[in-house]
């Protein structure tokens, strides 16, 4: 007897399995990449919105570090993973650059962007442009007139070059056509620390690693990269006031999934970041990491990237091969 | 003073409560046991439990982490000294003078004295990280590129007292670690170079894969090719603790390691991994008797094990004062207090004094425990070699393989591993001393990118080395250690390496 109510058990449960799979999803796991080590900003907007995600898809949203070449092995691994919503990415906006520098050094490209398609956009913070206090500047105006004074003297530190922390830089020395010394380092943390020792004058900056600096007296702000003036620093002006209608750059994350996800999956997956960006654990966490919550579902996202992409792609073609430059 | 003694009174209320002391615990033992495992480091294996911090408190938090940091440089010395495989990165050199005091019946001393010099650098460099943090902060921000680029031009010139072999092998096998090292995007341009198309190696060829493959996976390929399958050693009780001598001989390594090791960590950037390379190659070359390195001298163990552990406790210095990520484990370990919303920054120590404080006395504490903790275990752990090699080394092949799987979730790195202990194996079989390489690896792409970075911030000008005193000091330093390595060469008189007969190979 007990024996037949286990192998009837067992059936049903294998009778049940193909249901579930053409049923509703998600049915397991989700594995969220990360392309970066864990501490950055995408492993921190990642861990909050999977958190939120498994909330809402009764589903555990596993959060997976795929590290290396500065983010080009993690979104190589979405591009080419299976499309069936089980594997997304929370990108960063240096996807876009990847592709663009790998056409410019001739490489076969890591991935491309028609790959990967938008579910929703989470956050976008501008970077803000930060000098060494004993640099004797207070505005853009002064900024530019030493600078013009002294071609080719100033340096800026970046996170390596076409980083999150370069892009912007170039994007502002090109429109002011300004020349200034570039040094690359090995990320935004080391990028700050030669800015704070004084080694370079300045660099742009996020505006949760500057502010407790800031706030110091170790680095003054000058102008900021946003649309509009951050909220955390209101007196910061900001490129477009002062004249600059191109120069508007963004750190953003979002979540995208390898091309050719079914529809009803798209649906699940963007129905369901809708429903975290007003989860209020959630909004607690973004705001304890000062990383300011900007969402847009899938249309809008797409237009965003599309217009982001060109434009940082067009920016890697104008800065070219360093060494052509010589 | 009194008001140092009267932060830390409020650091210890903080770190003793119970419910902080069992993560301290925790944290200390999860450390030993990821430095332990082949591969694992302490940086996998913070980025492995920082998502299980998020609903700790901020202190809980970075407590735990700073345990499993400190605890890692205990734990990596174990395997390094009883099998010759690095527990991770920062103890290839403990493996050279571990192990062969190990198959001289001296492994039970050798782990002892790791763990007591650990103990003693990891108590010096909290000392020193609560009298000195921010005046030694300032100071390590004055290490530019050009003063980062004088101290790893010390660290090539210390190769000469690095190795045991002929040098002509060991410039040979340096320069095969500098060509590795030269794999991947090159930070400047952002050209690729040799990365035969495979993207992974455009971050380079890690250090932990190759220091795992050379060193571990070659001695079990060894272990596996003798003719004699190696004697099981039964180790005694007497055997297991020092004697006077070996304490005696510990004492200056241990002291100029932690000094060492404290001041390289402070220094932005720099690994505890080099604090390692230099000790060792310092207590070589102030050694009376310099053969006996790499034949089991208790120097070669006490040095650089200390030096990584005061080096694990001196980065916490720019992180604490001032609030910058100077190493990605810092880094780690910033991303989760900024989770609770402490935003790091210099203003830090002053804003959250039972944080800094409740850090750093839980830091003598887990100091305290890590040694009650491993010395009892050496015991333990030196009966691991009771065990048959044909049941040890296969499933310790199979914690190199995870290990370093586990690091960046990365096929390419468990390749890169078993290549490189095919390499290791074809090497030592020609008699080379591996070291080098793993020196060569760590200090080219750092080199390169500080000397670049150097002639960007002069324009191409070389003058900068001599206007800014640290790095014109260092540089006069590395010209002297140069010009004394140099000496036999050009006075063909005789050095140690002639008298015991290591250059007629």
């Amino acid at each position: 007897m007990k024996t037949t109510t286990l192998f009837a058990a067992l059936l049903a449960t294998f009778a049940a399995m193909p249901a579930a799979a053409q049923g509703s999803f998600p049915n397991r796991a989700i594995s969220m990449i990360v392309a970066f080590p864990p501490g950055g900003v995408a492993d921190g907007t990642a861990r909050p919105t999977a958190a939120a995600m498994e909330k809402v898809l009764k589903q555990p949203v596993n959060v997976t570090n795929r590290p290396g070449a500065a983010g080009a092995v993690g979104n190589s691994v979405v591009a080419n993973a299976k499309p069936d919503g089980y594997t997304i990415l929370m990108a960063l906006s240096s996807i876009s650059v990847i592709p663009a520098a790998d056409e410019l050094f001739n490489r076969k490209p890591a991935y491309s962007l028609d790959q990967l398609v938008p579910i929703a956009l989470i956050s976008a913070d501008p970077t803000i442009l930060v000098v060494h206090p004993s640099l004797p500047v207070k505005s853009l105006k002064e900024l530019l007139a030493l600078a013009r004074s002294r071609p080719g003297q100033l340096s800026f530190s970046s996170s390596g070059i076409y980083g999150a922390l370069h892009m912007p830089m170039e994007m502002f020395l090109h429109a002011a056509k300004l020349k200034m010394r570039h040094l690359p380092t090995a990320g935004g943390g080391p990028a700050l620390i030669a800015v704070l020792g004084g080694h370079v004058e300045l660099t742009a900056g996020g505006p949760a690693a500057i502010t407790g600096h800031v706030k110091s007296g170790k680095l003054r702000t000058i102008v900021s990269w946003g649309g509009e003036r951050h909220p955390a620093y209101p007196d910061v002006p900001t490129f477009k006031e002062l004249g600059y209608k191109n120069v508007e750059y963004y750190i953003w994350a979002g979540l995208v999934a390898p091309r050719g996800v079914p529809d009803p999956v798209m649906k699940s997956l963007r129905d369901a970041v809708r429903m975290v960006v007003n989860d209020p654990d959630f909004k607690n966490m973004m705001a304890k990491l000062n990383s300011p919550i900007r969402y847009m579902d899938a249309p809008e996202f797409r237009k965003y990237w599309d217009g982001d992409a060109k434009r940082l792609a067009a920016l890697v073609k104008v800065v070219g091969k360093v060494e052509a430059k010589k | 003073m009194a008001e140092t003694f009267q932060n830390l009174m409020l650091g210890f209320s903080v770190a003793l409560q119970p419910s902080i002391l069992v993560y301290a615990v925790v944290g200390c033992l999860i450390g030993t046991l990821v430095g332990m495992m082949p591969g694992l480091g302490p940086l996998a294996g913070i980025s492995l439990l920082l998502p299980a911090t998020f609903g700790l408190n901020p202190i809980v938090a970075i407590v735990l982490l700073a345990g499993v940091y400190y605890g890692a440089m205990y734990g990596g010395s174990t395997t390094s000294i009883l099998m010759r495989i690095p527990g991770e990165a920062a103890s290839v050199m403990t493996c050279i003078d571990g192990y062969a005091m190990t198959q001289n019946g001296r492994g039970g001393p050798a782990l002892a004295i790791a763990a007591i010099g650990s103990f003693v650098a990891g108590t010096a460099g909290v000392v020193g990280l609560m009298l000195l943090a921010p005046t030694l902060a300032d100071w390590a921000l004055r290490f530019g590129p050009p003063e980062y680029t004088a101290l790893l031009l010390i660290g090539l010139f210390i190769l000469a007292y690095m190795s045991g072999g002929s040098m002509l092998k060991t410039l040979a096998m340096a320069a095969l670690g500098l060509m590795l090292g030269m794999i991947g995007i090159d930070v400047m341009t952002g050209y690729t170079r040799f990365s035969l198309g495979i993207v992974e190696l455009g971050d380079g060829v890690g250090i932990v894969p190759v220091a795992v493959g050379l060193f571990g996976v070659s001695e079990i390929l060894l272990t596996a090719g003798a003719v004699a399958a190696p004697e099981v050693q039964r180790p005694r009780l007497r055997d297991l603790v020092p004697s006077g001598e070996e304490f005696r001989r510990s004492a200056g390594p241990v002291a100029r390691g932690s000094l060492l090791g404290f001041m390289i960590g402070i220094i932005p950037g720099s690994a505890h991994i080099i604090s390692s390379f230099v000790s060792y190659g310092i207590e070589r070359r102030i050694s009376k008797h310099p053969e006996r390195f790499g034949n089991g001298a208790i120097e070669g163990v006490a040095g650089p094990e200390s030096a990584n552990n005061a080096a694990a406790t001196g980065a916490f210095v720019p992180m604490m004062a001032l609030g910058i990520p100077t190493s990605p484990v810092t880094a780690v370990m910033i991303a989760a207090i900024m989770v609770h919303g402490i935003l790091p920054g210099p203003m830090l120590i002053q804003t959250q004094p039972e944080l800094f404080w409740g850090f750093v006395a839980s830091m003598y504490v887990g100091n305290v425990v890590l040694l009650i903790l491993n010395l009892p275990m050496v015991g333990v752990f030196v009966n691991i070699l009771r065990i048959p090699y044909g049941y040890l080394y296969p499933c310790i092949l199979c914690f190199c393989i995870v290990g370093t799987y586990s690091v960046s979730n990365s096929l390419v790195d468990v390749w890169i591993l078993l290549i490189m202990g095919a390499i290791g194996y074809a090497l030592r079989k020609f008699g080379y001393d591996l070291a080098p390489v793993a020196l060569g690896l760590v200090l080219a792409p750092m080199l390169e990118l500080s000397l670049r970075q150097s002639l960007t911030m002069s324009a191409g000008d070389y003058g900068i080395f001599l206007e800014r005193p640290i790095a014109t000091t260092m540089l006069g330093l590395g010209v002297v250690l140069l010009l004394f390595a140099l000496k036999p060469l050009v006075f063909k008189s005789k050095d140690w390496r002639s008298e015991v007969g290591l250059e007629k190979q």
